[in-house]
Parts: C-alpha cells; structure tokens; sequence
C-alpha cells in the first residue's frame, strides 16, 4: 500500500488549504486531495474567455480573517489585496453614490434625505460596534446546547459578561440583528429607498430569503466584518482574482510540506465501521491516514462518501433534512471596453467599486418573490463590480471584465423545469437585459460571456444545491447547529473524520476561519490524547 | 373619600380583568378603566344579524390557561368549554379535504389514503410537537429574565426552565432550539410531503401575524400555539359555551366578585408619572385618579403614547415607536342560513377549525400581500361554525360563521378601508365557494371587522391584535422591547399586563398573570 499520511484533507477550495497548512505548520505530514485539475474550489479564477481572465464564483474578499493572513504570512506567499472604493447604486434617471470618505457620502445622502445623512452618521459607528462585539464568536468553537453541561458555555462566558457591558441601546440592535428582517431593521433609521435596498442587499447575499425575511440582519453584520488591514467594512479583490487567494494559501501550504494531488477526486472516506481509516480515490488507489478532514458540505461528506451503515440513521435524516436551496448566480462578461451608466455617463471613479442594481426594497422582494415560487428572478438583484479598473492584468489592455453576481436563480425550479443549456442562457441574457436598463452599451461591449447556474456551481465546485456557504445561513442553521445539530465541534460520529469547510461555524464566505479553528481543535485534541497516553 | 386605590388597570380586555382580579385576590383594591361601554375587549363578539351572535375577534379559547380558569373559578361564573372531536378541517379546491382530529392515530389513519409517507409521519410530529410545547408551557408562565443584568431570581428561573429542557434529553432539546427559529414552512416540509398537510399545517404558524410561511421564526408562533394546551400538531379547537362573550362575562363577573370596580365609558387619556414613579392615570372626562401601580393591558405603543413623551425620553420614545404592531388580519362574520357544504366535509368535520390553505405556496401568496401593503386576491382563511356544537348562538337550523381573513393589512397603499371592507367581504365569500359551492347563496348577512376599526374600536395600534409581532424580535425576553420585558414597563410602578408582554397574544389570560405575580412580588400599593 501506498504511504500513509497522518493528514488527508478532502477539497482544496480556501478553507481546505487552510486546514492544511495549519496542520502542517504543526509537524503532521498531510495529504490534500482536490478533484478539479485547478485548486480553489468556489475561490476560482480561470480563464475562460481567452486573455479574460474571470473570478468564476467569489469575486470580492473582505471577510478573510486577519489572523489566517499573518500567520501563514500569505502576502509573502503572493497575496496582495487592492481595495475596491463605493457602492454606487444606479436608478434609472438618478443615483446613489456612496465612498468610504465618509463625510463625501453623508452630503451624497443629504442630496436624498437630510434625516438619513444625520442617521448614517449614527448607523456606520454602531454597526462598526457590533462588529467588533461580534467577531470574537468567530474564533471560537461553539458550545453543544444539547448537552448541558455549563462546561460547554465557558467559551462564552466572557461574551456574556461583553453583552451586560455594553449600553442598553447596544444590546437592543444587538437583538434586532440577530433576529430582524434587514428591511424592518434599516426602516428604523433611514426612508431612502435606493439606500435601504443596497445595504439589505447585503443581507441577502447567498441566502434564501428576501429583504423583508427575518434573520437577515444578521448577515448585515456578518459583511460588516469584513477587515481589510484591519479597516473595518472593506472590499477588496485579489489580485489575479480570488483565485490568487487559494494560491497563495496553497503557496504557504506546500512551503509548510503540504502534499498537494489535484486530479485526486475521492470516492470514498474508508472506515473500519466506527473510525475513518483512509480515503480511497476514484481510481481506486487507497491512502491511509489517523484523520481525515473534509472540507466539503455535510451532504457531501456524510452522504456520498460514507457508505451505507456507516452513519446512525437519526444523524444521517439530520444530514438529509439540512437546508441548502442555492439561490445565487454569476454571469461574468469580457468586455471590448467599459461600459457607461445612463445616470451617470463617463467612466469615473463611481466604476471603480460595486455597482448595486438595487433601486428599491420592493425590487429585491420582488426578486425573491420569483424565486419562492421556483422560477429566476425577472429583474435580479445585481452586484456588479470591474475588477480590471483595480487590477489590469485580467485582461487585454484596454479591455475589461465584469463580474455580476445575481440574485436569485433558485436551484430548484417549479414546474419541474430545470436547468439545462436553455434555462442557463435564458437567465444569462435576462440579466444582460438588466444590466442593459443601466448600462445602455453594454451588449455592443460583450466579446464573451460565462453564466453560471446554481446547477453549474454545484457540478464545478460539489456545492450541494449551488449554495455558495456550504449550507443556508439560517438562524436555526448557524452556530451550534453548523453543519448538523449537536455536532458543530468540527467532529463527527465517525471518529477520526472531521470537517473543516464553510459547513461549520463560522460559516461561508471567503474567510477561512472554519479551516483554522478546525485545524486548532484537532491539534489541541491530539495533544490531550498523547497526554493521555 | 373611598378607599384608596391600590392600583389601576387600563382596559378590560381578558388580560386586564385577569390582572385586576388576581390582584384583588391578594385583597388589593383595583379600579379598572376600560374606554368602552362594556368589558371585554376582544372578547366582545356582535351581530351580523339579530339572533346570531359572533365570537369576538379571537374565535376560539383553547389557550386560556388552565391555572387562570382555576384561581378565577371561571366555571362557577358560566365559563364552560366546548371540545369537539375534530380540530382542522382543510377542504382542498380540488374537491377533497385532509381532516385533523384530537387523536393524532385517527388523523394518520385517514391521512393514509393520501400518502402513507405523511400518515406514517404524523405520529412522530405529533409528538415532537407536543415535547416541545410542554417546555415552552414552562417558559410561558416564566417571568423573561434581564439579559443585561440577570437576577439571582433569574438564576434560579434558569435553574427551573433548564430543568424542563433537561427533561426533554438531548436529542428533543437539540430539536427544539433548532425548531424555534425555523420557518413553519421548513417545520411541516421536512416532515410532510403532501401540500394538502402542509399548507393547513403551516397556517397556524402565521395566523394572526403579518408574516408568510417562509418567515424565520414562525415555527414558534406554532409551537407556542401549542404550548400548555393538548394542541400538538393539529392544535386546539376550543370554543366557550355561549360564546366568547360568556368567558368575557365570566372574567367580569369574577373580578367583580373579588371586589374590583370596573368602570367603564372611562378612557385613560393620559398615566402620569412624577420623576421615576408611576401616580395615577388621567381620563378623558378631566377626572385624575391617583395609584401607586397603574397596570396597562393596552398595547405597548399605546401606552406609551399615553405618557408625557418629555418624561419618556427621545432614545425609549425612538425604540417604542420602532416596535412592530403590523396589524393584517381582517375578520368577517356571516349569519348562515344553513349549513355549507364544504368539499369532504360532513358536519362531524365541521365542528372544529375550517381551515382554506391548500399549499405552503398558498399561505406565502396570501401574506406576500403584506409587503405591497393590498389585500390578498387569494387569501388564506380560518373558519368556524360555533353554531355547530353550541346551537344558542344561531335561530334553529341556521348558523353563525366566524372567518379570519389573511392577509388584510392595516395600511393600505392605494385606496382606503373605506371602499376594502366590501371587497374583503367579497373575497372571503369567493374563496368559501371555491371549496362550499352553494356557499353564497346561504349568506344572510355578512359583517367585515377592517384593521382599522380594530384600531378604532377596540384601541389596537396598527390593528394588531397580538398587540405586537409575535416575531423573534420581539420575543420573551425582548417583548415588547429588551429591558422592559418583566412587566414593569418604563417606571415604576407602570406595567404592561397586556398581550404586548410576554407571553404574547391570543386568548391566554397568560400576560395577565404573569404581570399580576409580578406586581405582588415587587411589593404592589
């Protein structure tokens, strides 16, 4: 048999990169086994149209956490991240226009609404806030609430004693966020309603649910925060696409003595019927190891890689019934130049940062409203951003591509329709008519077009159902019930197979904390078993 | 001079008479003031035509809790119930109908025939629902702790309500804490795989809300619907002999024995406060009444409307302003010439909810009305007949109808309830027939009860009859708002004892009692 690794991490999207240059960093020797000729999962840069170079799915960074950045040291493995300035959100005669130079922004919002420019003033510096009381949930492993013992709240405890510090009027939004619907959230402060629509947007982003759906303020914090050189609430693209980010991690990874196998798609995790022993490739070669770590979903890892009666049949329905729904697409254009705004013609610095087609609450409820009842959003919801005005090397000179992320394209369709290559390009030239409202040029620019369907994102990535966060971020479906109820301690009932991916608390997003903290838990858990031995 | 008034209660709706006559059982001497001409509040049901008497705009009363009926001994003031046998009957537009009785094996048996999947299931439903609703009937009569500054009483209430989880083990308590935030759609999806179980299932979870099926959170509108009753999955069908105006008599008569003097035609205008402390209320006829506890069964933007906003403070007047009463639910009432002949539907089936949600798509249609501020074309409708089991509300062999008609919002966008009365009658009537053909022929009368004059005539802000969204933001501990979630509302000695407190509205008599336990621990008058 073939050598024996102490580490084989399934996946090698971000997070299982991660995994693994941590575990690496430690002294284990691992084995990264990723099935696609090309690393990075749904951290994907590839060059479809020729000379265009796309970030396939993920195409902004904000949310990768600082601590993964310094300790794999990945600007000195080639990362290099260059910040994207202003939302701006086009209407049909007019726009918002907001910048990270707040005091620009507040006499934008004056333009609109004297009381929402005053209310900004107020809103950036409390969200910036509760970032910062929320962040530190992102480091830790979550407590079982099933078990009980006061032990599994210790983690918590400093952060209970945090949420009695803070001011009453803290601990309200505090509430509202983890429980509101976005619109119902924002509708406490502001009356604009291009405003309102882009900043719920973000509260929407891969979930299943519309602006006025409770929950959502939630992920209103969660992209708030987004730390760029520890600037709080900053975009920003990789350079080379967020491809570069799975290179540079795998850069660190392989300077660690990281084995990296692409090509080495795994057929099955091989147990001894209680604890994973190995995984065997779809080739058939077997590889031994003392633990596996999957980054992939839940349904993935426990349903197709498992064999049957491996799994209790209670945790495998659990498995089962866990929500994905992908609701998101991509359509990503080669431009022959830069197209131009009908509100706002030229080609200034307003196309330098996200361009939001989010006119009002109602736009994006309607959006959703489609997508309920299983069909694409007939005008979507739109983020747009120009990577090639920050970063040239994307494509030809003079030449530019578009990145539009869409919402929504449901995974399931109603009628039994479903997504084939006439569904794919029925939604791909609805969202170009979208685009078009704004941008009356753009089909002239167009020298070649990628849409990607939910369907696409899950047969190129494995993402179960097309969902970009390896699970719906729900409320019933985060913290201690990521990614199964009672099991969010990165652990499974198959001892010695753990997960490490974007399944698990914290959750999605290009930020690689499920990747460290998963690695951490197992190093800390090895220690303790050889201290018991 | 009289006696000195103990403590003042503002409103004489079924939490406010429970209230006050808790207190007065403690020999506490309590004034109610209730603005209209009788008490009872929501209780008081009406006329659509003489001789047919309507319940108020609850129908049924299957959550009033037990220990209230008990304490007030509510059966020695006429207060007796009616249980039938049958709880929801969902008549399909296709001509069948799914059937769901007090025992859940009747209810999988018939199920059976439509999908052995969904009959197989039902049991296990049950009683999941069941499990879980017996905890949340411990964290109902629980007083919500301050997360900001937890109490030793709050310690040992954890201490209780961790015991009641305990007992449920692992697995149950996991399924609980995963089960309450969920969408009621997700709840009955992940179980059921016929839309005729979901889509009647699923509406509990948004009756009398301005949500949709697919709203996190409305599962615990479902499971607290259950909680403390012998609801389980297919909830309660309860109905109070001679109507809800007999329990309203019932509640009244009680209180009045217990020596509280309920004066109505009496509408506080105005509580006022000195400093910190509550010191009486003002009424509308110029009169001030002065107490040291001033209990508001009002809703929680109402009553604090009544305050002196300078006294209230900008940041508390900017929150309560903020709390969400989306009123959504219109209610109509037809005086019936006979039976309707609803699709599937002997008259056996006919005695308990009559519920018209085919499909979870259905439920969601009807609300997403909400959102574009219309009334739904397609509404979802809960009916009853309480005529049925209790033949003195109707002239013999005719029948008195009650319909909760969803989803009617409180703010209109376009036109006004001046012109949507009528056409919310017309609808209710449309979609009656679809399932009961004949159905409109059998109308003798029909009464609309619009949001707005839920607002008007019964003092609801917003028209919602919850007095607040029974949504997670607004939920045990944070309802109405946090800090003010212990009854004792802004100052002291004010409270809220009205269905704006937990836990929440419906016909409970839950708030009420939780406020008057309250009110005698901190050591009222």
């Amino acid at each position: 048999m073939a050598e024996r690794y102490d580490a084989i991490v399934i996946g090698g999207g971000h997070n299982g990169l991660v995994n693994a240059a941590y575990l690496a960093r430690s002294g284990l020797k691992v084995l990264v086994l990723e099935r696609r000729p090309i690393l990075g999962g749904a951290t994907l840069t590839e060059e479809i149209v020729p000379g265009y170079r796309f970030s396939v799915f993920s195409y902004v960074v904000s949310l990768l956490r600082p601590e993964i950045i310094r300790e794999l040291e990945l600007p000195k493995h080639g990362l290099e991240i260059l910040p994207l300035d202003g939302t701006i959100t086009p209407l049909e005669d007019d726009y918002l226009w907001r910048v990270n130079d707040h005091g620009k922004t507040v006499r934008e919002l004056r333009r609109w609404s004297l009381n929402d420019a005053e209310a900004y003033e107020e809103y950036g510096p409390l969200m910036a806030e509760m970032g910062r009381f929320i962040k530190p949930i992102l480091a830790i492993p979550p407590p079982d609430p099933g078990k009980l013992s006061p032990f599994e709240w210790l983690p918590l405890t400093p952060l209970a004693k945090q949420f009695r510090d803070l001011p009453r009027r803290l601990q309200t939004t505090f509430i509202q966020l983890m429980t509101m619907s976005a619109a119902d959230f924002l509708d406490q402060w502001f009356v604009t309603e291009p405003l309102k629509a882009t900043m719920s947007a973000s509260g929407i982003i891969g979930t299943f649910q519309g602006p006025r759906s409770p929950g959502t303020a939630y992920v209103l914090l969660h992209h708030y925060m987004g730390e760029i050189d520890g600037a709080f609430r900053a975009w920003g693209v990789p350079r080379g696409g967020t491809g570069a980010i799975a290179y540079a991690i795998a850069d660190a990874a392989l300077a660690a003595g990281v084995t990296i196998r692409t090509e080495a798609p795994v057929a099955r995790v091989r147990t001894d019927g209680t604890r994973a022993t190995g995984v065997v490739l779809a080739s058939g070669e077997e590889i031994a190891a003392d633990v596996v770590m999957s980054s992939l979903d839940s349904r993935q890892t426990f349903i197709h890689l498992l064999d049957d009666g491996v799994l209790e049949p209670g945790f495998r329905d659990e498995v089962l019934r866990y929500k994905y729904r992908g609701s998101s697409g991509k359509v990503n254009l080669a431009l022959d130049g830069l197209p131009e705004l009908a509100c706002k013609p030229g080609t200034g610095e307003w196309l330098r940062g996200a361009i939001s087609i989010s006119p009002s609450l109602d736009y994006i409820e309607h959006a959703y409203d489609d997508a309920k009842y299983g069909r694409p959003s007939r005008r979507p919801y739109v983020d747009i951003i120009i990577p090639t005005l920050v970063d040239p090397t994307m494509a030809p000179p003079g030449k530019h591509v578009m990145s539009c992320f869409v919402q929504y394209a449901p995974y399931h369709l109603a009628d039994g329709a479903v997504w084939d290559d006439a569904a794919r390009e029925a939604f791909g030239q609805n969202v170009i008519d979208t685009l078009e409202e704004r941008f009356p040029n753009i089909r002239q620019l167009i020298v070649g077009a990628q849409f990607v369907t939910p369907k696409d994102i899950e047969d190129i990535t494995g993402l179960t159902e097309g969902n970009i966060f390896q699970g719906e971020l729900s409320l019933e479906q985060l913290f201690f019930n990521r990614p199964v109820p009672g099991w969010s301690r990165y652990r499974t009932p198959v001892a010695n197979l753990w997960m490490c991916g974007s399944a698990t608390h914290p959750g999605g997003g290009i930020m690689g904390a499920p990747g460290r903290i998963a690695a951490l838990e197992y190093l800390k858990e090895k220690r303790k078993g050889r201290r018991a031995a | 001079m009289a006696r000195r008034i103990d403590a003042v209660v503002v409103g004489a709706g079924h939490n406010g008479l429970v209230t006050a006559a808790l207190l007065a059982k403690a020999h506490k001497h309590v004034v109610v003031l209730e603005r209209a001409e009788r008490a009872g509040g929501i209780l008081r049901g009406s006329e659509p035509a003489t001789g047919f008497r309507a319940p108020g705009l609850i129908h049924t009363v299957g959550r009033l809790r037990s220990s209230v009926v008990k304490e007030l001994r509510l059966d020695r003031f006429g207060f007796g119930v009616i249980a039938p046998d049958v709880r929801l009957h969902a008549p399909m537009p296709d001509g069948s109908a799914v059937t769901f009785w007090g025992d859940p094996a009747r209810t999988a048996e018939e199920l059976r025939a439509r999908s052995a999947h969904d009959a197989d299931a039902f049991g296990g439903f049950d009683a999941k629902i069941r499990a879980i609703a017996s905890f949340l009937a411990y964290v109902q009569v629980a007083t919500p702790p301050d997360p900001a500054s937890p109490s030793l009483a709050d310690a040992i209430m954890g201490l209780k309500l961790g015991k009641a989880f305990r007992d449920l083990g692992a697995r149950t308590g996991r399924e609980a804490i995963r089960s309450l935030p969920m969408a009621v759609a997700d709840l009955v999806q992940e179980v059921f795989e016929e839309e005729a179980v979901r889509g009647p299932l699923a509406t509990r979870g948004v009756l009398y809300t301005a949500m949709g099926a697919w709203a996190t959170g409305t599962a615990q509108v479902f499971l607290n619907d259950s909680a403390g009753t012998d609801g389980g999955a297919a909830g309660t069908a309860v109905f109070a002999r001679g109507g809800t105006d007999a329990l309203a008599d019932a509640l009244e008569a009680a209180a009045t024995s217990l020596g509280v003097e309920i004066r109505t035609g009496a509408e506080v205008v105005s509580i006022r406060t000195k400093g910190p402390r509550v010191v009486g209320v003002g009424i509308a006829d110029g009169t001030e009444i002065d107490a040291p506890i001033v209990a508001s069964g009002a809703d929680p933007k109402r009553t604090l409307r009544l305050l002196d906003p300078v006294a209230v403070g900008p940041t508390t007047l900017w929150r309560g302003e903020n709390l969400r009463q989306p009123g959504a639910m219109a209610r109509v009432n037809f005086a019936l010439g006979g039976v309707p002949a609803f699709a599937g539907g002997d008259e056996e089936r006919l005695r308990g909810r009559i519920v018209l949600a085919p499909s979870i798509d259905a439920v969601e249609r009807a609300m997403d009305a909400v959102k574009y501020g219309h009334v739904s074309e397609e509404p979802v409708l809960e009916a009853t007949i309480p005529s049925l089991t209790d033949p003195s509300l109707a002239p013999e062999g005719k029948h008195v109808m009650s319909v909760v008609f969803q989803a009617a919002p409180r703010h209109l966008r376009e036109g006004s309830w001046s012109t949507e009365r009528d056409r919310v009658g017309d609808l209710a009537v449309k979609a009656l027939e679809a399932c009961a053909p004949g159905f409109g022929e059998l109308v003798e009368a029909r009464e609309v009860i619009t949001p707005e004059d839920m607002e008007e005539r019964d003092g609801l802000t917003g028209g919602d009859v919850q007095h607040a969204e029974p949504a997670l933001d607004q939920f045990f501990a944070w309802r109405p708002m946090l800090g003010e979630a212990r009854y004792r509302f802004l100052f002291d000695g004010l409270y809220l004892c009205g269905s704006g407190a937990h836990p929440g509205g419906g016909i409970t008599g839950g708030p009420g009692a939780n406020a008057a336990r309250r009110i005698l621990k901190d050591g009222a008058g």
